[in-house]
């Protein structure tokens, strides 16, 4: 008897049988506990995938602050509430960048539009980085409920719209946080001490401050730069105040910052205000503010968030200003 | 070749001749397939083997795609005769090679790259991370060796064995050894036995008039080599000295060990030695992972100096955790068959099927399928 008509015979039959049986109990399998993780998300309580899922779905602040760590850290929303009687959240996430921000605008934008937003930019926000990329898939779990992301989340690789096919990966490396993140007593937990979004740094910072020696980037990612573009016009689109501001560097840096120069230029043409804190005196390698090389601690937040509420007030009030000035050339010209 | 391509930059050799494209160049799986020739070529000088007349089946032999990168180093005398064999469908085959793939797979995407991330961050952060979080990934990074290494070759081993091939085995449960040689039985296989044969066995031969010292010079040759196939560095040759000593010193003490293991438990001793030659491995894999002796004296400085607390997330911790327990526990029931119930190898067809199907859904759920696990250091 030759192989294949052993194949055809008795072995094939057999195991194509198995092998479908297998697949299925796979595949019921991965529908129930896909099924069983979606839940767990949905029903997180005060945390990062909370924060995220609020973030998406849910807010309808009048300001909302984007951004990485440094956003997520440095604003403080009651002070925005406080001083110009605006809600104010923080959307912030540490570990992301510009790409994952304009994700979160265009599901904001689906719902409604902020009066104001604060785009926070990271020194090196453009520098070529693959890491980038992969921290997207925070993003993941939306790519079937929000469709306004998938672009976004296929930049990670042409084969997302596949790894779909399975319920359980966009809870991918999850399943812990998501049990723990509905335990009420994990509630308690340090990470969860948020308030609108902003979660603050209360550990001291215990090492010196060192300077950057690095030489900083050296390639830019033409797909950042293009986001950046893009979350400036879509809030200039929907009639946001896009102000984008760069949070204050604690440490020395010898490398130049390419980014930020090509941002303060799309700005420009934009007529976005961008309001630059590095060279603040106060923060600049101080212990007092600081919880670590490149984030202030709560202390120093407040006070950041002031200067930029300042910076905003006193820009608005030169919008209004001409804003009179231009109604008057209106009238005296009538 | 290997010394061209290896030991170029070793040398500094490359400061100040220019060999064009040799970066680009540099052949993969070089170490595994030099070594495997080299034996080949030994045996037919010995008279073990015939030499391959067919130019595709020589070459079949020496690349063989699974066993390309990461081996294992396999035998003329074992893989030849597979080659020249008629190859039939074997559903046994297919089954058994795809649970092998599976096996491999858990181990290393849910194991090794899970603490492939927490090693890489706070050994990348060591000067701010404490003495006990700096153990403790040292430690972790011993599973995260095995885990990866044996992971990759149980994959190449299932690959092959759905061809219809019989590799050799390279791991058995060596985080289980109970001395160094014990260990070295046990890890790396293929290559260890290969030192074995072509290295240590030819020098201890040669130099049995010496009595135990021939042993030992023997010994040391060997992993000095077993040091230097890893790579051209210095911590390599330390690493590989380091076991050498090891060994040296167990075959020196044999008889007073034997006579200490009588007087105590069996069971307690046998714990004690695992325990002990799982530090001395971990201590060594300290030299093996770093860039240079200096960086090595540094994690081990800092260990034992640095203040702090434990820097472990609950939600990383259990992934490692739960990772290294049921990769442990598959071993432990491997080596003592502690219960008679298995679900992975279980007789019941159904039980077995869900068990892997189980063993993929846990994958997709811990599994690390790209660099976006993010662990954030606020120090």
């Amino acid at each position: 008897m030759s192989w294949i008509q052993k194949i055809k015979q008795e072995e094939l039959p057999s195991l194509l049988f198995k092998t479908v049986m297998f697949l299925c109990i796979l595949f019921i399998l991965d529908f129930v506990f896909g099924n069983i993780l979606r839940n767990l998300y949905s029903n997180q309580k005060p945390g990062e995938i909370y924060r995220i899922n609020y973030s998406m779905d849910s807010t309808r602040a009048d300001i909302l602050i984007f951004g990485a760590s440094r956003a997520n850290h440095h604003y403080v929303p009651e002070n925005f509430l406080k001083r110009m009687n605006l809600s104010c959240y923080n959307t912030g996430r540490d570990g992301q960048i510009i790409l994952y921000n304009y994700a979160i605008l265009k599901s904001v934008l689906k719902r409604y539009s902020p009066k104001i937003a604060i785009l926070d930019l990271s020194r090196d926000e453009f520098a070529t980085d693959q890491q980038s990329y992969d921290r997207l898939s925070a993003l993941i779990p939306y790519y079937k409920t929000h469709p306004e992301v998938r672009e976004i989340i296929d930049l990670r690789s042409p084969y997302e719209k596949f790894k779909m096919i399975s319920h359980i990966y966009p809870y991918n490396s999850l399943i812990f946080s998501l049990i723990m993140g509905v335990i009420e007593s994990h509630t308690k937990r340090k990470n969860v001490n948020e308030e609108n979004g902003y979660v603050p740094l209360t550990e001291p910072c215990y090492k010196h401050l060192i300077k950057d020696t690095s030489y900083g980037i050296t390639d830019l990612d033409p797909i950042k730069i293009q986001a950046f573009e893009s979350f400036v016009k879509d809030c200039h689109k929907s009639n946001i105040e896009l102000y984008v501001v760069v949070s204050p560097l604690l440490v020395e840096y010898l490398h130049q910052n390419v980014s930020l120069k090509i941002a303060a230029g799309i700005a420009k043409k934009y007529d976005v205000p961008m309001f630059s804190f590095t060279n603040i005196p106060i923060f600049y390698n101080n212990d007092l503010f600081a919880s670590d090389g490149t984030h202030l601690n709560d202390k120093g937040a407040r006070i950041f968030t002031n200067m930029v509420i300042d910076s905003i007030m006193k820009d608005q009030g030169m919008n209004i200003r001409k804003e009179i000035l231009g109604n008057r050339q209106n009238i005296s010209n009538n | 070749m290997l010394n061209v391509f290896e030991f170029f930059g070793w040398f500094h050799l490359s400061n100040s001749v220019s060999l064009p494209f040799l970066d680009i160049a540099l052949p993969i799986g070089l170490s595994y397939y030099i070594f495997q020739t080299i034996g080949y070529i030994t045996d037919i000088k010995r008279g073990t083997i015939a030499a391959e007349t067919n130019f595709y089946r020589f070459t079949l032999f020496t690349i063989y795609f699974p066993k390309l990168l990461v081996g294992p180093i396999e035998r003329a005398n074992h893989f030849l005769p597979q080659l020249k064999r008629k190859i039939t469908f074997d559903k046994e085959n297919i089954t058994e090679g795809a649970k092998r793939i599976a096996w491999g797979l858990f181990k290393k995407l849910v194991v090794a790259d899970r603490i492939a991330i927490y090693h890489f961050k706070v050994l990348s952060t060591a000067d701010h991370q404490s003495g006990g979080t700096i153990f403790l990934a040292c430690i972790l990074y011993t599973f995260q060796v095995y885990a990866d290494f044996s992971g990759y070759t149980d994959i190449a081993l299932g690959t092959a064995r759905m061809f219809g091939f019989d590799l050799m085995e390279n791991f058995k449960r060596p985080l289980l050894a109970k001395n160094v040689s014990d260990f070295w039985r046990r890890w790396h296989i293929s290559l260890s036995s290969w030192v074995n044969d072509y290295i240590f066995n030819p020098i201890a031969l040669k130099h049995r008039y010496w009595g135990e010292w021939g042993v030992f010079y023997a010994l040391f040759i060997s992993f000095v080599v077993i040091g230097i196939w890893h790579g051209a560095a210095w911590t390599y040759v330390f690493f590989g000295v380091l076991q050498a000593i090891a060994l040296i010193y167990e075959t020196a003490t044999r008889r007073a060990r034997k006579k200490i293991s009588k007087k105590i438990n069996l069971q307690a001793y046998n714990v004690i030695s695992i325990l002990i030659t799982f530090l001395f491995v971990t201590f060594s894999l300290i030299i093996f992972q770093s860039k240079t002796i200096g960086d090595a004296f540094d994690i081990i400085y800092k260990m034992f100096t640095n203040s702090g607390k434990l820097y472990l997330y609950p939600s990383i911790g259990i992934f490692m955790i739960t990772g290294c327990a049921i990769m442990m526990i598959y071993d432990l029931q491997e080596e003592y068959k502690i219960v008679p119930f298995s679900l992975l190898s279980n007789k019941s067809w159904l039980v077995q099927q869900i068990a892997y199907a189980l063993l993929l859904i846990y994958i997709l759920m811990a599994g690390v399928f790209d660099g976006g696990q993010f662990i954030y250091f606020a120090f």
